[in-house]
């Protein structure tokens, strides 16, 4: 177990960074912070992956997660009423009902999670390239049509935002 | 026990928690996808965490990913088309005025 | 066939007719009387030679309907064809003023239709059903003026009585059918034994309920409340008759035994309601006692074994005591009533009536040459050569005496005072009066023939007989006359007043059980009915409750489920706030919720 220590420190850094930086979200009232706090979230998420292995996952994780953290960003600022926070309005409800929902859920997580035995850590890891050409076989090819169909259905959910994102156009008006 | 597993695990659940604290405690509809893109964070962990440390020869681990992925990628962009229509016919996203479907 | 038709039906049809029609009742009736009578007549010729002709109607299996005149029978349809003839014509000036005359003359027509019926029967069960309906007939007549004082009970008595003796006819008639085995008469008269004596005894019964004889006399004084030719008709001829006709037509076939109890009868009755006629203060009643007392004397002839000389007597009776009774009417008429009292001097205002009422007196009396000193005689002559003559033989002269003495009393009240102007004459009943007391004198010419019609023999007796009835009557009549009743009866006098009542009469032992058991039996019918009234009310208020508990119960219990329904509903509804994380709230708990399950599956699959 070598790695391990560092491992599990630097899962246990990355982690904790993850979640810390997620209560930021939602404790701020700046919105454009907000955003900036789940993008570092994000991140540290992708940090992680990167520590168990996952090199591309981790990768494709930090790369997305910018791009949508940054447009969520923009939408903040287009939509909130507030996006500098300078109110100090408390912008949320049902407060109680939430913090119960949440801590039930962790610990109901946390049980699921640590009670059962797992079985041995597995130690023959195929390093990155390897990885990719085993996921891309597995992509073309035992699981070919969850992929059609996830791109299918990324293709629908384009066509429906945009249809629904287009401002009706009035009739007898030029166009 | 693994330790590094049950780690990755209770980050897991610890994002899971924030994330519905948020969805659920949100006025504004783009925090409350903020809320949902921290849960699905925490469903990527966890699979990750396992594909690593239990099964890391079977790729489906990895594929399971990249369709959580993908939810995650439509989800915002369904959901933010919503909120520009919104935005546009009633002038905020305040969860708090949406009550037209009140029965 | 024809004639026997005629008589029947003559007055039925007139009768029908009258209440059909309710008009002109009295030339009706006149019509239907005066058609019975041709018929009656006729009758009479065609069986004169011995012959007999019948009609038999189908009934009962193995007992028709038989209508039958032979001699007796022909004469006897005469008798009552003749009297009822005279009497309807006298009833016309009787009833001028009265309102109610088509239901007398309807209901006296169906009565005069009955006892044809009667008369001219061939076999028991239509005697039975004739007897039933003229007693019957009486009760209306006599109950004719029903809203005045005492006469609704009178008519109740009269039937009441008259009912409990015909039981002996009932049970008599049905030992005879069963001991013969059928219902026509002629042939059950062939009975001899013990079912003879048996059948004997109870159709004695009978008449003297239906005659009046002691102890069922009292019924017939009561019956003087109803109208005077009611009176004249039925009981004096015809109603009172049927027991001495039952008697007369039986007399073949009754055994020794009940003879000697039918002259007994017969004999004490004579002489009872003799003095009870005595003493009587009202000239109706007087009448009626002296009616019992004559047939007491029918039935001794018949208890002597000379049942010939009891029609001979039957025949005169009919048509003195009818006269008697309308001369009576006449004098109602003048005088508003029959009180003796009354009526003093009433017999001297109306010279001519009087004449006829004392032609028949005398008649009555036994006085030759009229008919009843001849059918007297024989009467007395039979007792003679009776086997009981030795007790016989003094009622009949007792009673012989007693006639005259009653008589001559009337005679003597009617005739006091002084002469008095004319009152109004009254054609239609001097007419009917003068024709019946021409009969009631010259009948006797017709005795012979009568004799040698019916093939029968009287026995002579010499002059014994005549002489005992004559001094008999003369000594009544001259008693009558001079000595009052009062002395003449001394210590008996009250007694007889009340009519020899006994421990309180016949009212205590017939009509007042009856008419308790009838007002019982009224009880027990308005009980049944109210109960069976409660048994409905019962059952509605079931079904009432019925009805109550489907409308607050049932449609209660449903209709709250609806509006708890509803109420859920609403309360439900609540649920859909229309806020988004309210949704979000209830989405995470159900999930929640399944996973919980899910995770549970080890525990329960």
């Amino acid at each position: 177990m070598t790695g391990s220590y560092a491992e599990v420190f630097f899962l246990a850094f990355f982690g904790i960074a993850a979640i810390w930086f997620g209560i930021v979200v939602f404790r701020t009232h700046s919105m454009v912070r907000s955003a900036m706090a789940l993008l570092f979230s994000q991140t540290a998420v992708g940090a992680m992956f990167l520590v168990m292995q996952a090199e591309f996952l981790g990768v494709l994780q930090l790369m997305m997660m910018a791009t949508e953290m940054s447009v969520m960003a923009l939408f903040m600022v287009m939509f909130m009423m507030d996006p500098g926070g300078m109110g100090a309005m408390d912008m949320s409800h049902q407060k109680r009902l939430s913090l119960w929902a949440g801590g039930i859920g962790l610990v109901a997580a946390l049980a699921v999670s640590w009670l059962p035995d797992w079985g041995p850590v597995a130690q023959n890891i195929p390093d990155a390239s390897r990885q990719i050409e085993l996921l891309g076989i597995e992509l073309l090819g035992r699981s070919m049509f969850i992929f059609e169909s996830a791109g299918l259905t990324i293709l629908t959910a384009m066509i429906a935002a945009t249809m629904v994102a287009i401002a009706p156009r009035k009739t007898g008006e030029d166009a | 026990m693994i330790v590094e597993l049950s780690v990755a695990l209770g980050i897991g659940a610890g994002l899971f928690g924030v994330g519905l604290y948020g969805a659920l405690s949100q006025t504004n509809l783009v925090m409350i996808i903020m809320g949902v893109e921290l849960i699905l964070a925490a469903a990527l962990v966890n699979l990750v965490a396992f594909w690593r440390y239990l099964h890391p020869d079977a790729m489906s681990g990895q594929m399971f990913f990249l369709i959580v992925m993908t939810v995650m990628a439509v989800e915002m962009t369904v959901g933010f088309g919503i909120a520009i229509a919104r935005f546009r016919s009633r002038g905020s996203v305040e969860m708090e005025e949406a009550r037209e479907l009140k029965g | 066939m024809t004639p026997l038709a005629l008589t029947l039906l003559a007055p039925l049809l007139a009768a029908l007719l009258i209440f059909a029609s309710r008009r002109m009742p009295e030339a009706l009736a006149l019509v239907g009387v005066a058609l019975g009578l041709i018929g009656a007549v006729g009758q009479l010729i065609g069986v004169a030679g011995g012959g007999a002709s019948s009609v038999i109607l189908t009934f009962l299996p193995d007992m028709p309907i038989r209508l039958i005149a032979t001699p007796l029978t022909a004469i006897l349809s005469l008798v009552v064809a003749t009297v009822s003839g005279f009497v309807v014509l006298y009833a016309v000036g009787y009833m001028r003023h009265d309102p109610q005359k088509i239901r007398f003359f309807g209901t006296l027509l169906l009565f005069v239709t009955a006892m044809q019926g009667l008369v001219l029967s061939g076999d028991w069960i239509t005697l039975l059903g004739a007897w039933e309906l003229i007693g019957f007939a009486s009760y209306l007549l006599i109950g004719f003026w029903h809203d005045r004082a005492g006469v609704a009970g009178a008519a109740t008595r009269a039937f009441l009585y008259t009912r409990s003796a015909d039981l002996g006819l009932y049970i008599g008639a049905f030992v005879l059918i069963g001991a013969s085995g059928t219902s026509e008469i002629s042939t059950t008269l062939a009975t001899t034994g013990t079912p003879a004596l048996i059948a004997g005894l109870l159709l004695l019964v009978a008449a003297m309920g239906k005659s009046a004889q002691v102890p069922l006399q009292d019924w017939l004084q009561r019956a003087m409340a109803g109208p005077t030719p009611v009176s004249a008709l039925l009981h004096s001829a015809t109603l009172v008759a049927a027991g001495a006709i039952l008697l007369i037509r039986t007399a073949p076939m009754l055994p020794g035994g009940a003879l000697v109890a039918i002259g007994i009868v017969g004999g004490v009755t004579a002489v009872i309601t003799g003095l009870i006629a005595l003493a009587e203060k009202d000239l109706k009643r007087l009448l009626a006692a002296s009616t019992s007392s004559q047939y007491g004397l029918m039935l001794v002839a018949v208890g002597a074994g000379a049942p010939i000389a009891a029609l001979l007597h039957l025949i005169a009776h009919a048509a003195i005591k009818s006269s008697l009774f309308l001369g009576a009417g006449v004098f109602q008429h003048d005088r508003d009533g029959t009180d003796l009292d009354a009526l003093s001097g009433a017999g001297r205002a109306r010279p001519g009536i009087f004449a006829g009422f004392a032609l028949s007196a005398l008649a009555l009396a036994g006085i030759p040459p009229l008919a009843g000193f001849f059918s007297k005689d024989a009467v007395i002559a039979a007792a003679l050569a009776s086997p009981a003559a030795a007790w016989l033989v003094p009622l009949a002269l007792a009673a012989t005496v007693l006639t005259g003495a009653y008589m001559g009393r009337a005679l003597h009240v009617l005739w006091a005072g002084n002469n008095v102007a004319r009152p109004k004459p009254v054609p239609f009943m001097a007419a009917g009066l003068g024709v019946l007391v021409v009969l009631a004198a010259v009948l006797a010419l017709g005795f012979g023939p009568l004799e040698h019609l019916l093939d029968a023999e009287l026995v002579e007796a010499g002059l014994l007989a005549p002489a005992l009835g004559l001094t008999a009557a003369l000594s009544g009549l001259a008693l009558g006359w001079l000595v009052k009743p009062r002395r003449l009866m001394g210590p008996v006098f009250g007694w007889a007043q009340r009519g020899f009542a006994v421990f309180g009469g016949m009212e205590t032992f017939v009509a007042r059980p009856a008419l308790a058991i009838a007002t019982a039996c009224e009880h027990l019918e308005r009980w049944l009915y109210d109960w069976v009234l409660g048994f409905g009310r019962i059952n509605l208020s079931l079904g009432w409750l019925a009805r109550k508990i489907d409308i607050t119960g049932i449609d209660g219990f449903i209709f709250g489920l609806v509006r708890q329904t509803i109420n859920a509903g609403s309360r439900l509804r609540k649920l859909q706030s229309g806020f988004i994380h309210r949704e979000m709230a209830l989405a995470v708990i159900g999930m929640a919720v399944i996973v919980a399950i899910l995770l549970a599956a080890p525990l329960y699959s």
